[in-house]
């Protein structure tokens, strides 16, 4: 008997993959050990070869179906192709990247096939064939875990950056598909501007500089930022400061916001309230720099100092070469 | 043109804890209040109601227990016409799929609704499923995540809608799902004038009998996931090597420590 098929939804991100794929791609292999067949479903046009980023991460097989249309099909014409996949292969289970994207079509998927999806997920695993996936609920402050355990796919979203990925041995098998597509007249894409500003966001910097609420001052914000550059880093804040005009949602470590695992964080200001705790601890080298020796913030920290944020910054950049 | 936002009556704070016994969530106390980013789709609606040529008539739906008829006054507090609470025994217990389900049960009833918006996500589940999941039950299109929306012409909308790295402009014929960012506006609050109106504005309760439902797509019966573990996430702690002395001389230790690890 062939292997129950585990899928994971590519997404693009202009012309290139979306990181989460790829992320997932490596969370799936593992999960999926000899009892599952791990499957990328790619919807691309008829010129794109987006599976040439996704073959080194060592998917079993990438399943491609190519329509000029996908580039700019709408949610529910994207939820009308997968569904008819679905059909056709009947797959145990089914990830999505917690994107907008992702977050947009998995929940039209699942109500066109009647099943469970659980949201923004930020561990899975497997009891035999029924998936057990971890989901925050209370901004991060209460974990859940939720099965689908009579309904087929199971259907997950998954938080960007919450996995790493990683290249694999062994070739994928790329195949092609056809699906009908079905236009939906009645909502059109009619233009579509790639956005700079937010092409990046702290989860995607493998150096962090962190500020809390205790380094929110314009002065220490801009010593920072200068530290962040000297570092090849980038500013993260907890959620207090994303009421600054200057901060926002890609900015945001823990809570709703961003989940990160750079090599190196150095964080300032920050008492550590678990949800953003539980949003940067597996970080390589954790820095701690805070005024209140008790915060905790430093029982995750490598390394730590109690006093001046500010003060702390300011030397560090002057020694710094 | 008629508009139905649909809302969610949420925990005042996510300020929750874990009955150590139970392992259950403990939200005793905890008053509820009207998801904050519902608050954006209201605004919204009440925005196109104040300047659309057209008579608008934004009716608020939500479905839950008897109290969340206070959010249901909220809103129409801040402006809205009329609001409909859904509330039964039999739909207690659903999951996005069950909720959407009579959502989407409750709007054929309610009928001809032109826009129907929902806010980006509910602060306590934070899935932002149920928007999605009633599109697909009506049959309609759908926008999400909508950073700015305005009437373009006769049943038409144009929205703009900020993915990761792009922004898309859509234009919808209606009727159309949409659910709102929350950057989209500042939701007004309720003046002494519409709070006083607001109490003649009609609140119509629908129990299970009042919708056309299969009873096997209800409430946790008709929910495919199950919670099987709730609990407090445990950060791991690590060895701390403290920096000590001035700023200077901690800043000097951490140096070494960093150029130790290859870090610099």
């Amino acid at each position: 008997m062939s292997k129950p098929e585990l899928w994971v939804i590519a997404e693009r991100r202009l012309d290139h993959i979306e990181p989460t794929t790829q992320q997932l791609i490596t969370k799936a292999k593992g999960l999926a050990g000899d009892h599952f067949k791990t499957v990328v479903i790619l919807l691309e046009a008829t010129n794109d070869h987006l599976e040439d980023e996704l073959k080194a991460y060592g998917p079993d097989e990438i399943r491609v179906v190519r329509d000029d249309r996908f580039p700019t099909a709408t949610d529910a014409e994207h939820a009308d192709a997968l569904e008819q996949l679905v059909t056709k292969y009947q797959p145990n289970s089914i990830l999505f990247g917690a994107t907008i994207t992702g977050r947009s079509i998995a929940p039209r998927l699942q109500a066109k096939l009647r099943t469970g999806l659980t949201a923004d997920c930020l561990d899975l695993r497997f009891d035999d064939d029924t998936l057990v996936a971890t989901k925050p609920s209370y901004g991060d402050n209460i974990m859940c875990e939720i099965i689908c355990p009579d309904h087929r796919p199971q259907m997950a979203t998954v938080r960007p950056n919450t996995f790493v990925a990683n290249t694999a041995e062994g070739a994928a098998t790329v195949t092609t598909d056809t699906i009908t597509f079905h236009p939906v007249d009645r909502l059109q894409v009619k233009a579509a501007t790639p956005v700079v500003n937010t092409a990046t966001t702290v989860g995607d910097a493998s150096r962090v500089v962190a500020l809390g609420r205790g380094a929110a001052s314009a002065a220490t914000i801009d010593t920072a930022t200068q530290l962040a550059e000297k570092f090849g880093g980038r500013i993260g804040v907890s959620r207090p400061l994303t009421d600054q005009e200057r901060f926002n949602h890609d900015d945001q470590i823990g809570q709703s916001g961003n989940t990160i695992h750079p090599e190196l964080i150095l964080t300032f200001g920050v008492s550590g309230a678990v949800q953003f705790l539980v949003g940067m601890q597996d970080s390589q080298t954790i820095v701690a720099v805070n005024s209140d020796k008790d915060a905790p913030i430093f029982d995750v920290a490598d390394y730590g100092y109690v006093g001046d944020a500010q003060a702390f910054m300011s030397a560090l950049l002057a020694q710094f070469v | 043109m008629k508009i139905v936002v649909c809302l969610k009556q949420v925990p005042e704070t996510n300020d929750v804890t874990i009955d150590p016994v139970t392992h259950n969530l403990d939200r005793r106390g905890l008053a509820g209040v009207m998801n904050p980013f519902d608050k954006n789709a209201i605004e919204l609606a009440l925005h196109l109601k104040d300047t659309a040529d057209d008579d608008v008539q934004v009716a608020l739906l939500t479905m839950g227990p008897d109290d969340y008829a206070e959010s249901l006054r909220e809103g129409m507090a801040m402006g809205a016409d009329a609001g409909y609470l859904l509330s039964d025994r039999a739909f207690a217990g659903a999951d996005t799929l069950a909720t959407g389900y009579v959502i989407a049960q409750a709007l054929k009833k309610i009928g001809d609704a032109d826009l129907i918006l929902f806010g980006r996500q509910a602060v306590d589940a934070d899935t932002g499923q149920v928007g999605p999941i009633v599109a697909e039950f009506l049959h309609q299109p759908q926008i999400t995540y909508a950073a700015s929306l305005r009437l373009s012409g006769k049943n038409e909308v144009t929205a703009e809608r900020l993915l990761e790295d792009t922004k898309q402009t859509l234009v919808a014929q209606l009727p159309a799902v949409v659910s709102v960012r929350s950057e989209l506006n500042t939701p007004r609050y309720p003046t002494p004038r519409n709070i006083q109106l607001s109490f003649d504005k009609p609140l119509t309760v629908w129990h299970h009998d009042d919708l056309d439902l299969d009873d096997t797509r209800l409430g946790q019966a008709g929910s495919p996931t199950i919670v099987t573990k709730v609990y407090a996430p445990e950060p791991v702690k690590r060895e701390l090597t403290p920096l000590t002395g001035t700023p200077s001389e901690a800043a000097s230790q951490l140096i070494k420590a960093l150029k130790g690890r290859q870090l610099i």
